[in-house]
């Protein structure tokens, strides 16, 4: 029956027939996420309202052997959101309610459907926030972002997603409702909810999530330093971080950027600076100032051009302004280009950058950096144009031998993005097989028929079947990095 | 194989000085009083390799062994035949300061791996309550923390990678060696507190901190637990960044050598020298407003900390945050009743108690009037109790774990199935019965 008129009504009689997609049009919208490269509508889309529904979809699809694709605000960047062999897409929005704020226990329960933002909205008047903060948080779910154990700038001092993750209600690919870790931390046993965070919708579907709260620093102070090379700005990362701070944020953007983001939302970078430094320090105000002296005299060693500290609120908010649009603000140099998301130990920092201009003079293609320097995070975007002949090729080259490049430093092929489909195939570089093995089993504990997301994650699925046909390769603007 | 074969295939593998072992060496290697039948000493993650290769082959009982310091954890296993004593993987395999990262052998004990840091200003913010002893393996497989979690977090955060040896005496690798990273399953999250169930972690990768330039410890001396835990409430909802969060009860107070305080809180605080300080006066404002008296600590009072939680029997309780006092009334009345007393010190920021208990009690009364009461208490909050340390009747009286509700258990057991199917590591001294 699957796929069928039968199928269609089995879902409809599941979350009703307001809570299914299924004309083409309709379809179309939720045919990839915000790596437009990879393309394949859902057969349907499906919204449940609650957790029974998930449930129900699950094991209605598990028995029908039809795919299952989870997906949240759909922001992200990896071809995680969309659905190569078809099936039926579970999109979370209509789950996006706050189940409670629990000041004293430090903690909040959610529905994945909530977006990131909303929560530390709700949760500033008290004195809280939640601390990963992808760029798309403003957009992004906070689903999506324990789905793919998302970053953010401020994850530097903080940690990633799954460090704010305390427990997980999920609908496993099995169709068990299955819930794990809470209020309560230590809980005996595996630690399931840590091993879950991350998965990227291919062990099951997260329906409520409990989150870390954490109190507002007492002080922010946000230091802009500009370097006429970007050898020294990374130098500087280096020395920062081996003076014993750890900033909240210490983000890098290069020349091309610079002049980009002042042409677009004008933030007012030091005009002509080779390379720029954003840091942010939080905590006690006695702490950071300290701290800020100490970072004025290292980029002063390292002989820097220019050292802004902003005076108040609005001119913190105008340095972060360009930090956070910078994606949308390359797009106005160039269409097309591929955006990386690996990672090499920081000491190799000033080592991979010289590298990736030498991979972009050899390819003849500008490279673009504004990334997370402090915990060496590369978010390179090698620009080309697609009506040229060979400079797609030309880029997918050089996107390789820089993937290729960090690993060979020790690194790591996403440090926030995740893998998706995008670079599931990249994971052989990174992992052998032994260890691909052991997650391919685990992956199989909770999805024991292969329905969840597949292609997704791990390589060697069988994912490129009919229907998927990658499009014209280009990341839109306004893209989160 | 004959015993005696299996005892030369080992030696074949790590020489005749490192199995099978002396017949004090395997006593020392007992669990619950099971003793193993051979004890043997890997140098290597290839060693390790070989030996569960054998172990699996033949269907031996494995139980990994680091310190010793934990083989009161658990259930009694079913079997024990070959004891893996990783006491000789003391390597310190890459250390680059400027990452803040070190791959550690899992044998490499967290006082000699401390002094290597410290050297560089750094530190790996693991502070279990057994000691410096303990080594970085058996830290992570048990899960042990300690009360810099408040500020660093536990295993769980700390682990970035893990190399380590499958049942069947695969070598596998999971996670990464960077401080951030999303490339697949987060397998060492699976490996931090598993009691080797899943495999032999023989390489840590671990993200280190610096040790900040200046730092204060004081204690908060309150004449009741409710004062205590008001200070505590105030000092979690304020914008104050302590270090650590230790809550005492009366007996613990006693054992680190302060007589006739009710409730304690103690703090520290790691920063530059003028933001250890300040938040040294906004602390004890705070403390004040609830009637606590201030007094300074030395570091030292830390590392004697475990030293409050001697005894023989030892249970670790988790709640909700809010209700530490609440929980350590009831741990401690419940174990008065039958006539034992009990220190109590607390991760306060976390909701994690610890009681050691002295005295004796029958294993009947212990179940039945200590234990399922509190678990049962404890679970409207899904909160746990889990028996750390207890003569071998008590743990046989009630399970140490607790129980693991469904379908939970039921996905437990398929991961052990999967990546242990034959059931050879730690067999039985895991929850529910893996």
């Amino acid at each position: 029956m699957a796929l069928s008129p039968a199928f269609l009504a089995e879902l409809e009689r599941i979350v009703g027939a307001r809570g299914v997609v299924s004309t083409p049009e309709g379809r179309l919208a939720y045919e990839c996420d915000m790596h437009t490269f990879y393309k394949g509508a859902p057969d349907f889309v499906v919204l449940p309202e609650t957790t029974q529904q998930v449930l129900e979809l699950v094991r209605l699809c598990r028995r029908e052997h039809v795919a299952v694709v989870p997906r949240g605000s759909g922001t992200g960047l990896i071809g995680g959101a969309m659905a190569p062999v078809g099936g039926v897409m579970i999109s979370m929005t209509r789950m996006n309610r706050l189940l409670e704020l629990d000041f004293p226990n430090r903690c909040a329960t959610v529905q994945p459907g909530l977006i990131n933002l909303w929560l530390s909205q709700a949760t500033r008047e008290h004195g809280y926030y939640f601390a990963p903060d992808p760029s798309s948080q403003m957009v992004s779910s906070i689903g999506g972002n324990a789905s793919t154990n998302a970053g953010g700038p401020h994850c530097l001092k903080y940690g990633i997603t799954v460090n704010h993750v305390l427990g997980l209600e999920l609908v496993t690919g099995a169709g068990e409702i299955l819930r794990v870790g809470g209020k309560a931390q230590d809980a005996p046993g595996y630690d399931l909810t840590g091993a879950l965070v991350g998965g990227e919708g291919t062990l099951g579907l997260l329906t409520a999530i409990t989150v870390r709260l954490l109190h507002i620093p007492a002080g922010v102070k946000t230091l802009l330093a500009s370097f006429s090379a970007m050898d020294d700005a990374s130098e500087t990362v280096s020395a920062i971080v081996g003076a014993g701070i750890i900033p909240a944020a210490l983000e890098m953007i290069d020349e091309t950027f610079v002049r980009a983001i002042n042409e677009g939302v004008g933030a007012g970078y030091p005009k002509g600076a080779g390379a720029v430094l954003l840091v942010e320090l939080d905590g006690p105000e006695a702490e950071i100032d300290a701290q800020a002296g100490r970072i004025v005299q290292i980029c002063h060693d390292h002989a820097a051009l220019e050292i802004r500290v902003a005076k108040d609120d609005a001119e913190r908010a105008l340095l972060w302004k360009g930090r956070k649009e910078a994606a949308g603000a390359v797009g106005r140099m160039s269409p097309t280009w591929i955006l990386q998301d690996a990672v090499v130990p920081r000491s190799r920092l000033p080592e991979i950058m010289r590298e990736v201009q030498a991979i972009g003079a050899r390819h003849r293609l500008v490279i673009a950096n504004v990334f997370h320097a402090g915990d060496g995070n590369l978010h390179p975007m090698i620009l080309y144009n697609d009506r040229v002949p060979g400079e797609l090729e030309r880029a997918q080259e050089a996107n390789d031998e820089l993937l290729r490049a960090c690993l060979a430093m020790g690194g790591s092929v996403t440090g926030e993005h995740g893998v998706g489909l995008d670079k599931a195939s990249s994971m052989p570089l990174q992992f052998g097989d032994a260890d691909l093995g052991f997650m391919a089993r685990f992956r199989r504990v909770f999805d024991p028929d292969g329905i969840m997301n597949p292609g997704k994650l791990l390589p060697s699925h069988p994912a490129c079947g009919e229907g998927f046909r990658p499009a014209a390769p280009r990341l839109p603007a306004g893209t989160w990095v | 194989m004959s015993a005696p074969a299996v005892s030369d295939a080992l030696a074949a593998i790590v020489g005749r000085e490192h199995a099978p072992g002396s017949a004090a060496q395997l006593a020392a290697a007992s669990v619950d009083g099971v003793t193993p039948r051979w004890r043997v000493r890997p140098s290597s993650t290839d060693d390790v390799s070989r030996i569960m290769e054998l172990a699996a082959s033949e269907g031996l009982a494995v139980a990994p062994l680091g310190s010793g310091s934990a083989l009161d954890l658990g259930m009694p296993p079913a079997r024990v035949d070959l004891a893996l004593d990783l006491s000789r993987l003391t390597g310190i395999t890459e250390y680059v300061p400027a990452d803040m990262v070190a791959t550690v052998q899992a044998g490499v004990r967290l006082d000699v791996l401390g002094r290597e840091l410290g050297k560089h200003g750094q530190m790996l913010a693991l502070d279990p309550y057994g000691g410096p002893s303990r080594t970085v393996g058996g830290v992570l497989a048990c899960g042990a923390t300690g009360q810099r979690r408040f500020r660093y977090g536990t295993g769980r955060d700390l682990l970035l990678g893990a190399r380590f040896v499958q049942a069947d005496g695969t070598v596998t690798w999971g996670g990464s060696k960077v401080v951030k990273s999303v490339t697949g399953y987060d397998v060492p999250k699976l490996l931090v507190g598993s009691l080797g169930t899943l495999g032999v972690i023989v390489e840590a990768t671990l993200r280190l901190h610096p040790v900040q330039p200046a730092s204060g410890s004081w204690l908060f001396a309150f004449s009741s637990r409710e004062g205590a835990a008001a200070f505590v409430a105030d000092v979690l909802a304020s914008s104050l960044e302590p270090d650590r969060l230790a809550w005492l009860n009366a007996a613990a107070l006693v054992r680190v050598g302060m007589k006739g305080v009710e409730a304690g809180v103690a703090v520290s605080v790691g920063s530059v020298a003028e933001a250890v300080s300040s938040q040294r006066v906004t602390l004890a404002s705070v403390g004040s407003s609830h009637g606590g008296t201030v007094s300074t600590l030395d570091e030292g009072f830390w590392s004697g900390l475990g030293a409050a939680l001697a005894g023989p029997i030892v249970v670790k309780l988790a709640s909700e945050i809010r209700r530490l006092a609440f929980w350590t009334g009831e741990l401690e009345t419940a174990l008065a009743r039958l006539g034992l007393s009990s220190a109590v010190v607390g991760e306060a920021g976390n909701g994690v108690l610890r009681a050691a208990a002295e005295g004796s009690v029958s294993p009947e009364a212990w179940a039945k009037d200590i234990v399922a009461p509190l678990r049962e208490a404890l679970s409207t909050e899904g909160g746990s109790l889990v028996v750390e340390r207890a003569p071998i009747e008590l743990k046989r009286a009630a399970d140490v774990w607790g129980p693991i509700p469904e379908p939970s258990l039921t996905v437990m057991k398929r991961l052990k199935a999967e990546f242990d199917p034959r059931g050879i590591l730690n067999r039985g001294r895991f929850v529910g019965g893996l």
